[in-house]
């Protein structure tokens, strides 16, 4: 199911949340919300669940307008970031919750509502724990029950707040990959919202980047980290470098003209160029312009911070090229901008 | 270095220990413990025939009655005040919480006896509402209806206060969880929040209840003291020990005291028996 988002504006006393925002988002597709917190990012799904409502614009749900229609109504899926699992049943009874309080005639019989949980506890791989309380489970057995629970409702659209963001790193990393599969098999329209770049940009087929409550990019993992449509993705996705320069005649210069990049924008006057850190090359250089002033190798990667003009920059290569420059703290090396990207001011 | 030596140098001397458990031990045998076996003792002093007799004479009997009767309606009164009063202070926002909070407070605050004289101001035959009420047929004063208004009052917090904590740490996001899965309104008070609330409500019940069968100033001020009447039980204790009838007037209070203690020890009980339960539904 589609969901066509359309001038959606939400304000909390004097804080804007959401500020007329446009979005569409494809049947089957798996989406990220990523921002940092005050986004509005929670907010704006909080709104497609129903459970808060807009100042303005109009929310579609395959077609048909949303905004009037309750919660249960709107057939969606909800994980929340705290799982929100109902302490006081077992997993079974959590799960089985949204098919319980259907009204009468529209209740399944109880035999095929138990065949239905241990299907989805099944599929979450949970099925010997259906008689545990949430309180015994571990935090990504919880987030478990929380999708199936979500999913019991065969809802057109799951949204997610947050899936991960109460896991460890190991945790969480599995389970994207297993969210990711699931998905892959069921296809259900998703929508995820998170505060990290990684998991938005491994697990999703399409990253809208949020900042204060508007909408600074959408595209596809490889577009917005490639292609940054502006100063804000490009701080926010990844690490990079970031430098004040004066742009004039397509040629930004760094500083006091150390480095120059050239570029086809159309900025004139001061800017700020962004590289980054694998787009630096290095090369040991006597006599050059440029200091080594750090080193880190942790796993597969080098990490080189290099002092050049009063300006501090950090470089990105793999081990190995790292190991073969020879290069130690106090070495002098030239410096060379691979790609960068200009902003006006 | 052993285990226990760690452990004594963490805690108190020998000495000290035992000075402060005596300290309190004192403390509430002279307060708590010794007045209540005075109680039982000054009850029983003419026998377990006259104790007997004291109970049930017509007017006793009478006082027990109304003090049931004014409980089994304030209680469950201020159960559903108080749980809508918490649901409300809890799950939404809007302005003049802490006004409401406040008010919700305010029955603790302000000393029993005005509580009473607020409905005698209101009520009363040259109250506010007096003449009305007297030209329709109403007596609120000095009868059945000013003991449980006056009674209502003054128990109104010990639900919401017990509830209003409790439901703010647990926050709504069960409820919206059960919202979105399809349930109404009343599904979810019923399946979702209600489960959660339910010891914490208990608890507010039975001291409610304790209140409500104790109470004596605001009550004093709207029965008129009438015997057989609008006497509650602690208004007939002072009646009788005013007429220095004390094994009557002791044997009246024995019995409330005995309420008391079955509160205690309902509540205790409860504790043991949902211990781990209590701690699951107070922690996520």
């Amino acid at each position: 199911m589609a969901i066509q988002v359309q001038g959606i504006t939400k304000q909390f006393g004097t804080y804007r949340a959401l500020d007329s925002v446009d979005l569409e988002v494809r049947s089957g597709e798996l989406l990220a919300l990523l921002g940092p917190s005050g986004s509005g990012k929670t907010t704006l799904l909080r709104i497609m669940a129903g459970l808060e409502s807009p100042d303005a614009g109009s929310l579609q749900l395959n077609g048909e307008e949303a905004l009037g229609l309750k919660p249960r109504d709107r057939q969606v899926g909800f994980v929340f970031q705290h799982y929100a699992l109902f302490r006081h049943m077992t997993v079974f009874d959590n799960v089985a919750f949204g098919l319980k309080v259907r009204p009468r005639d529209q209740r399944l019989p109880a035999a095929e509502i138990k065949r239905r949980v241990m299907e989805l506890l099944e599929l979450v791989q949970l099925g010997h724990f259906a008689e545990r309380y949430p309180a015994q489970l571990s935090g990504g057995q919880r987030q478990r029950v929380a999708l199936a629970r979500a999913l019991a409702i065969e809802p057109k659209v799951l949204l997610l707040d947050e899936p991960f963001g109460a896991l460890d790193a190991k945790v969480r990393k599995e389970l994207r990959r297993w969210l990711r599969k699931l998905h892959d098999e069921i296809h259900i329209t998703s929508v995820f919202v998170t505060h990290d770049q990684e998991e938005a940009l491994e697990l999703a087929d399409r990253v809208v980047v949020m900042s204060q409550g508007r909408i600074e990019q959408i595209g596809t993992p490889a577009d917005v980290y490639d292609h940054p449509s502006s100063a804000f993705v490009y701080e926010f996705l990844g690490q990079v470098n970031r430098f004040d320069c004066t742009v004039e005649g397509g040629v930004a210069r760094i500083g006091n003209g150390a480095l120059s990049i050239a570029t086809d924008e159309t900025v004139r006057g001061s800017g700020v160029a962004y590289v980054r850190p694998h787009d630096l090359g290095v090369a040991p250089a006597v006599g050059g312009p440029g200091r080594v002033s750090g080193v880190h190798v942790v796993g597969p990667d080098a990490r080189v911070e290099i002092e050049l003009d009063g300006l501090n920059l950090e470089a990105e290569m793999d081990r190995e090229r790292f190991t073969s420059l020879g290069m130690v703290v106090g070495d002098r090396c030239t410096v060379q901008i691979d790609r960068a990207r200009v902003f006006a001011r | 270095m052993p285990a226990n030596a760690t452990a004594s140098a963490l805690s108190d001397p020998a000495w000290m220990r035992r000075l402060l458990i005596a300290t309190a031990l004192t403390f509430l045998g002279l307060f708590l413990l010794l007045p209540l076996v005075a109680v039982f003792a000054e009850a029983l002093r003419r026998g377990v025939f006259a104790y007997w007799v004291a109970l049930v004479e017509e007017d006793a009997l009478a006082a027990i009655k109304l003090t049931l009767i004014v409980a089994v309606i304030a209680v469950p009164a201020n159960l559903v005040f108080g749980v809508a009063a918490s649901w409300c202070v809890t799950k939404f926002d809007f302005r003049g919480k802490n006004l409401l909070i406040t008010l919700i407070d305010l029955p603790f605050s302000v000393s029993p006896v005005i509580s009473g004289l607020i409905y005698v101001l209101l009520f009363g035959l040259s109250g506010l509402l007096g003449p009305y009420l007297k030209s329709e047929g109403i007596q609120i004063i000095f009868a059945v209806p000013g003991l449980v208004l006056a009674t209502i009052f003054v128990t109104f917090p010990f639900v919401a206060r017990e509830l209003i904590p409790l439901m703010q740490e647990q926050g709504s996001e069960e409820e919206e969880a059960a919202l979105v899965l399809g349930a109404s309104g009343w599904q979810t008070f019923w399946r979702v929040t209600l489960p959660n609330i339910k010891w914490g409500l208990l608890y507010g019940v039975l001291l409610c209840n304790a209140r409500a069968m104790g109470e004596f100033g605001a009550v004093s001020v709207v029965s008129g003291h009438i015997r057989g009447y609008t006497n509650t039980m602690p208004l007939h204790v002072e009646i009788l020990y005013n007429e220095y009838n004390f094994v009557a007037a002791f044997a009246v209070a024995s019995v409330l005291a005995m309420l008391a203690l079955v509160t205690l020890v309902a509540k205790t009980a409860l504790e043991w028996r949902f211990g781990a339960e209590l701690a699951a539904t107070r922690h996520k």
